[in-house]
């Protein structure tokens, strides 16, 4: 490709860029309004995991660990004063974050969400390595591939639109 | 692969391997070593501010029992360790009624009915009060998810030992005799 064309191409990834990072921008920070207590008792519950049940949030569970922690929930909802955030953290200190079914963002846990971030970049950039490489590999012809085609070029100047 | 990459590659890899192994022994270094109480994030710290009432009706304020060493046990009378450690409460709260400075014990009740627990205290003998936990705050508040549970706060208000699961012969007197040896009082 030569470097007119590589620049002509720059405007759409540029453009694209952009966009994702648009969208990604406002779905990350997008306010769906305010919430009854009720929907915000539901969405607490639906980040924690009941303690003593395999895989179920505190929301879908019925045991008795899972009605205790709705149950703090919800007065910790009633009485305003901490956020959903705050709520959870609290939850998740007295039963030693095992009651998280979102990692948390600090610390350790925060692996979870760097890694596969990492590991996607580092596949991306060596993907882009090797094709870059395979296409070189390929785009130099050798002074034979030149000599076979002058030949036949020679032989045949009617199938030069062929080749 | 050629031979020269694989001879250029070789060492990163293998530093890589190594970095991660002694980043594995370095936190195995650092792990806290164990102890005879249950992991918990408030040993040491203030006990959970605890306000019920027993199952005969008077008030129960965990922060005014300060001054004595308090039991709490996490109970319910269908849980099969519940009701295999309850004889070695019972020896417990004996061997406490006899001592000067006596341990206070209580039962929170987890998940049970009033009737249910009555007729296993009046079956099993255990005279000591219990507490009504109906919305699971008790439990909630010390991170109890299973039962049995026990729970010893000194007399300062502090959470001294948590034990998951049945009590074995002796240990709570043991422990609580330790603690307070090493407190310079008296159980």
């Amino acid at each position: 490709m030569t470097i007119a064309r590589r620049i002509k191409s720059w405007p759409a990834w540029m453009l694209m860029g952009l966009v994702v990072v648009v969208l990604l921008t406002i779905g990350g920070t997008r306010d769906n309004g305010p919430l009854t207590q009720s929907e915000r008792i539901d969405a607490i519950t639906q980040r924690v995991a009941c303690p003593t049940c395999d895989g179920e949030s505190v929301y879908v569970s019925r045991a008795s660990a899972a009605e205790a922690i709705r149950n703090q929930v919800a007065r910790d909802v009633a009485a305003a004063k901490l956020t959903d955030d705050e709520i959870i953290a609290g939850i998740a200190a007295t039963f030693q974050a095992k009651v998280l079914l979102v990692p948390r963002a600090t610390g350790f846990d925060a692996l979870v969400w760097v890694l596969p971030i990492g590991v996607a970049v580092c596949s991306v950039t060596a993907l882009g390595f090797a094709f870059r490489r395979w296409r070189h590999d390929g785009a130099v012809p050798t002074v034979d591939d030149v000599a076979l085609v002058e030949k036949l070029l020679a032989e045949d100047p009617s199938d030069e639109e062929n080749i | 692969m050629s031979a020269g990459l694989r001879r250029r590659t070789a060492p990163w890899a293998a530093a890589a391997v190594a970095v991660v192994l002694v980043g594995l022994l370095v936190l195995l270094g650092l792990a806290k070593p164990s102890s005879d109480s249950a992991d918990t994030p408030l040993l040491g710290r203030a006990a959970p501010a605890v306000k019920s009432t027993t199952m005969d009706g008077r008030p129960f304020d965990l922060s005014r029992r300060k001054g004595s060493w308090v039991v709490l046990n996490f109970f319910n009378s269908t849980c099969v360790p519940c009701r295999e450690e309850h004889p070695r409460l019972v020896a417990f709260a004996n061997a406490q009624s006899k001592s000067a400075n006596p341990a206070e014990l209580y039962t929170v009740v987890n998940d049970d009915s009033d009737a249910a627990v009555d007729a296993f205290f009046k079956a099993n003998g255990g005279n000591w009060p219990r507490i009504r936990d109906d919305d699971g705050a008790i439990a909630v508040a010390f991170g109890v998810a299973k039962v049995p549970e026990t729970w010893v706060i000194d007399p300062n208000g502090f959470v001294r030992l948590r034990v998951i699961g049945e009590l074995s012969d002796g240990f709570l007197q043991q422990k609580i005799d330790a603690m307070a040896k090493a407190d310079g009082g008296q159980s």
